[in-house]
C-alpha cells in the first residue's frame, strides 16, 4: 500500500533527473544552436570591427604600434586623394545606380508580359550575375585593351573628340571644370560604370520582376474597364505598388557599389592615374599597397559607419512596410 | 446602355485596335528581349571567341573580329583558324602512364587552384548550411531575451565592408602564422569564408523556417520528440529547399571570391582559382587567348550549377533581398 503511494507521487528517480536535464537543455537550446554561428561571426565579423577602431588610433610601422589619437583620421580625411575619391565614388554610384535601375526596370516590364520564352530570356540575362567580379572585369578589359581589344579601334575613331579618339583604359580625364571636383570623369569611369551595371542588372531585374508579378491582375483589369489606358494604369497602379522594391533595389545597389572592389581591381586598377580610384579601392591601396594600416583602418571606420547608417535607414523603411508605405 | 447604341463605331474601332495591339505586342517584346539577351551575352561570347583564337591572331593590329581572312579576301569560311591553344595552355595535359587515366594536367589551374577552390567552397558551404540551419531555427522558434537585437546585429554585419574585416583578418593571419608553427592557412580561410557567408544564409534560412507551421513540431512534441529531434527529423526535411539555397548561394559566393583568398593565402599551393587567374596576366607574352580560356574554364562550373538550379537561386535571392 505504502509502496504504491510512493510510486504514484513521485516517478522513478531516473525519470526525475531526466526531466530536469531536458528542461535545462530546452531552456538553453537556442543558445547551443546559435553558438557555432556566434563563434565564427565573433572571429570573422565582430572582432575585425572593433580591432579596426583600435587600429585607427595607432601608428602601425613594421609591426610596432604607437598611439597617435586622431592623427590617422586627420591625415586621411585631409588628403586630396580622399576628397577626390569621395567625388569619384559619388559619380560612380550615381551613374551605376541610375543606369542599372533604368535598364532593369525596362527589362522587367518586358519580361512581365508573360511571353512563352520569358523564362529563357531571364536565364540568359542572369548569366552575368553568376560570374565573379574579377572575371567580369577581365572580360570587359579584354575588349578594350589598347591596340588589341576588339572595341579599341571603335573608340580610337575621331568620333570621340580628339583626332586619335580615346582608349578607355589609358586616356586621362579631361581637365576638371573646378579645382575641387574631378569632373568630368575619365573614359575609364564610364567603362567601370557600364561593366558594373552589366553585372548588377540581372539581380535588380529579378527583384523588380518579382514585385511586378505581385501586382493583382484584377485591379489592373478593373482599371482598364474603367477606361484607364496602359500608361495611366502603370502610373497609378503598378508603379506605386513596386516603389518599395525599387527602394530595396536602390539600397542594394548603393551598398554593393560602395563596397565592391573586385571589379575596379581587375578592370582599371584605379587608373589611369587615380581616375577610377573609388573609396573601396583607396582603402585597398592604403592598406595593402602602401601598408598604412592605421590610415586604412581610419578610412574603413568611416565606410563602416556609412554602411550601417544606410542599412538602418533601409530597415526603418522596410519596417514601416507593415503599416503601409508613406511616400 | 445609351453609349453602346449611340457610338458603335467608336467601340468597333477600339476592339480592332485592341486585337491589333494584342497580336503585335508579343512580337515586339520578343524582339526587344532578344536584343537585351544578346547585349548581356555579348561580352561572354566575345570572350569565348577570343579564347579560340591563335596567338598571332590575338596580336593583330588592328584587332580582327573573326580570324577568317586570307591574303586576298577579308572573310573566307574555309580559312577560319579556330584552335584550342588557349585551353591547352591552361590545362596543359601531358601523357603520364602512372596517372589515373593515362595523362595528367600539369597546368597549375587544374592541378592545384581549382581543387583548392572546390575544397574551400564545399567545406565552407557545408558549415554555413549547418550553422545557418541551427541559428535560423533558434531565431525562428524560440523567444529569448535579446533575440531582436541579435537579429539586427546579424543583419547589420552584412553591411560592414569586406575589406574592413580583411585588414584585421590579414593581421590576425600574420600573427597566427608567427605564433603557431603548425598553423593551417586553409582552415583559417575556410572559417573566414564561413563568416562571410553566414549572415545572409541565416537570414534566408530563418525566413524559410518561419513559413513552416509550428503545429507540426508541437504535434511531434506530444508524440515524445525532444526539440533537437524535432529539428532534425521534422523541420530540417521541410526546410530542405531553404538549406539547399543557402548552400548553393554560399558555394557560388566562395567560388567567386577573390580578395580574401588573395590576401590571406601566402603559399602557391593553397591559392584559389580567382587568384590563380593572375598567373596569366603577369606574363611577358600577350596571351589574351589564354586569359580568356582561363576565365571561361573557371566560370563554367558555377554557370552550369546555376543553369541546373535556377529556381532555387531565384527564390532565395528574392526572399533574401525583400525580407532583409
Amino acid at each position: 500500500m505504502a509502496a504504491t503511494a510512493q510510486v504514484v507521487t513521485s516517478p522513478q528517480p531516473g525519470m526525475h533527473s531526466r526531466r530536469i536535464r531536458q528542461t535545462f537543455l530546452s531552456r538553453t537550446l537556442p543558445f547551443w544552436l546559435l553558438l557555432p554561428s556566434l563563434l565564427v561571426l565573433a572571429v570573422v565579423q565582430f572582432y575585425p570591427g572593433f580591432y579596426s577602431i583600435f587600429l585607427s588610433t595607432q601608428d602601425f610601422q613594421a609591426g610596432t604600434m604607437k598611439f597617435v589619437g586622431v592623427q590617422n583620421f586627420d591625415k586621411v580625411f585631409g588628403s586630396s586623394s580622399f576628397s577626390d575619391s569621395v567625388w569619384l565614388t559619388l559619380m560612380f554610384l550615381l551613374g551605376y545606380a541610375l543606369l542599372t535601375m533604368v535598364v532593369s526596370f525596362t527589362v522587367a516590364l518586358f519580361l512581365n508580359r508573360k511571353l512563352r520564352l520569358s523564362g529563357f530570356y531571364l536565364t540568359v540575362i542572369f548569366i552575368p550575375w553568376v560570374l565573379s567580379d574579377v572575371i567580369a572585369g577581365l572580360v570587359f578589359r579584354l575588349f578594350v585593351v589598347p591596340d588589341y581589344g576588339l572595341l579599341s579601334p571603335f573608340f580610337a575613331s575621331p568620333l570621340f573628340g580628339s583626332p586619335d579618339g580615346i582608349s578607355l583604359l589609358t586616356t586621362p580625364p579631361p581637365s576638371p571644370l573646378t579645382e575641387a571636383i574631378p569632373f568630368p570623369p575619365a573614359p575609364a569611369m564610364f567603362l567601370l560604370i557600364f561593366a558594373s551595371a552589366w553585372k548588377a542588372v540581372p539581380f535588380i531585374t529579378l527583384l523588380i520582376l518579382a514585385a511586378l508579378q505581385t501586382v493583382p491582375k484584377e485591379v489592373l483589369e478593373s482599371a482598364s474597364m474603367d477606361g484607364a489606358n496602359g500608361i495611366s494604369s502603370f502610373r497609378f497602379i503598378t508603379f506605386p505598388l513596386v516603389i518599395p522594391t525599387l527602394v530595396v533595389a536602390m539600397f542594394n545597389l548603393t551598398l554593393g557599389g560602395i563596397n565592391g572592389v573586385g571589379m575596379v581591381f581587375s578592370l582599371t586598377s584605379g587608373g589611369p592615374g587615380t581616375a577610377t580610384e573609388v573609396l573601396s579601392f583607396l582603402l585597398y591601396k592604403l592598406g595593402f599597397g602602401q601598408l598604412e594600416f592605421g590610415r586604412a583602418a581610419a578610412l574603413s571606420v568611416l565606410m563602416t559607419i556609412v554602411n550601417l547608417v544606410l542599412i538602418l535607414v533601409a530597415l526603418r523603411i522596410s519596417r514601416s512596410d507593415s503599416e503601409g508605405y508613406k511616400f | 446602355m445609351e453609349t453602346t447604341s449611340t457610338s458603335p463605331a467608336y467601340l468597333k474601332r477600339s476592339a480592332r485596335y485592341y486585337a491589333f495591339a494584342k497580336g503585335a505586342q508579343p512580337w515586339i517584346y520578343n524582339f526587344l528581349l532578344v536584343i537585351v539577351c544578346l547585349f548581356m551575352a555579348l561580352p561572354i561570347l566575345g570572350t569565348i571567341l577570343t579564347s579560340v583564337k591563335r596567338q598571332v591572331d590575338v596580336q593583330r593590329k588592328p584587332p580582327l573580329l573573326l580570324p577568317c581572312d586570307t591574303e586576298t579576301r577579308d572573310f573566307d569560311v574555309n580559312a577560319c583558324r579556330f584552335v584550342l591553344e588557349g585551353y591547352d595552355r591552361v590545362i596543359d595535359i601531358k601523357p603520364n602512364p602512372d596517372a589515373l587515366f593515362g595523362f595528367e594536367m600539369q597546368g597549375r589551374m587544374f592541378s592545384t587552384y581549382i581543387p583548392n577552390t572546390l575544397l574551400y567552397a564545399v567545406s565552407a558551404s557545408l558549415l554555413v548550411t549547418l550553422f545557418a540551419g541551427m541559428a535560423g531555427y533558434a531565431l525562428s522558434r524560440f523567444n529569448f531575451r535579446g533575440r531582436r537585437a541579435l537579429q539586427l546585429a546579424i543583419l547589420a554585419i552584412t553591411g560592414v565592408p569586406l575589406l574592413t574585416n580583411l585588414i584585421s583578418l590579414y593581421q590576425l593571419g600574420v600573427a597566427l602564422r608567427k605564433a603557431f608553427p603548425g598553423y593551417e592557412e586553409r582552415i583559417f580561410l575556410i572559417i573566414v569564408y564561413v563568416g562571410f557567408g553566414l549572415p545572409f544564409s541565416i537570414w534566408i534560412v530563418k525566413a524559410f523556417f518561419d513559413t513552416i507551421p509550428r503545429e507540426l513540431e508541437e504535434a511531434s512534441f506530444i508524440d515524445g520528440c525532444s526539440p533537437v529531434q524535432a529539428l532534425f527529423r521534422i523541420v530540417a526535411p521541410l526546410a530542405a529547399p531553404g538549406l539547399t539555397s543557402a548552400f548553393l548561394l554560399s558555394f557560388v559566393g566562395v567560388w567567386n571570391e577573390f580578395i580574401a583568398g588573395y590576401l590571406l593565402v601566402s603559399k602557391n599551393a593553397l591559392k584559389t582559382a580567382m587568384f590563380g587567374l593572375y598567373d596569366f596576366i603577369g606574363q611577358f607574352v600577350i596571351g589574351y587567348q589564354v586569359l580568356a580560356a582561363a576565365c571561361i574554364l573557371i566560370a563554367l562550373p558555377v554557370v552550369i550549377l546555376f543553369l541546373f538550379a535556377r529556381p532555387v537561386f531565384f527564390r532565395a535571392m528574392v526572399e533574401g533581398a525583400l525580407k532583409g
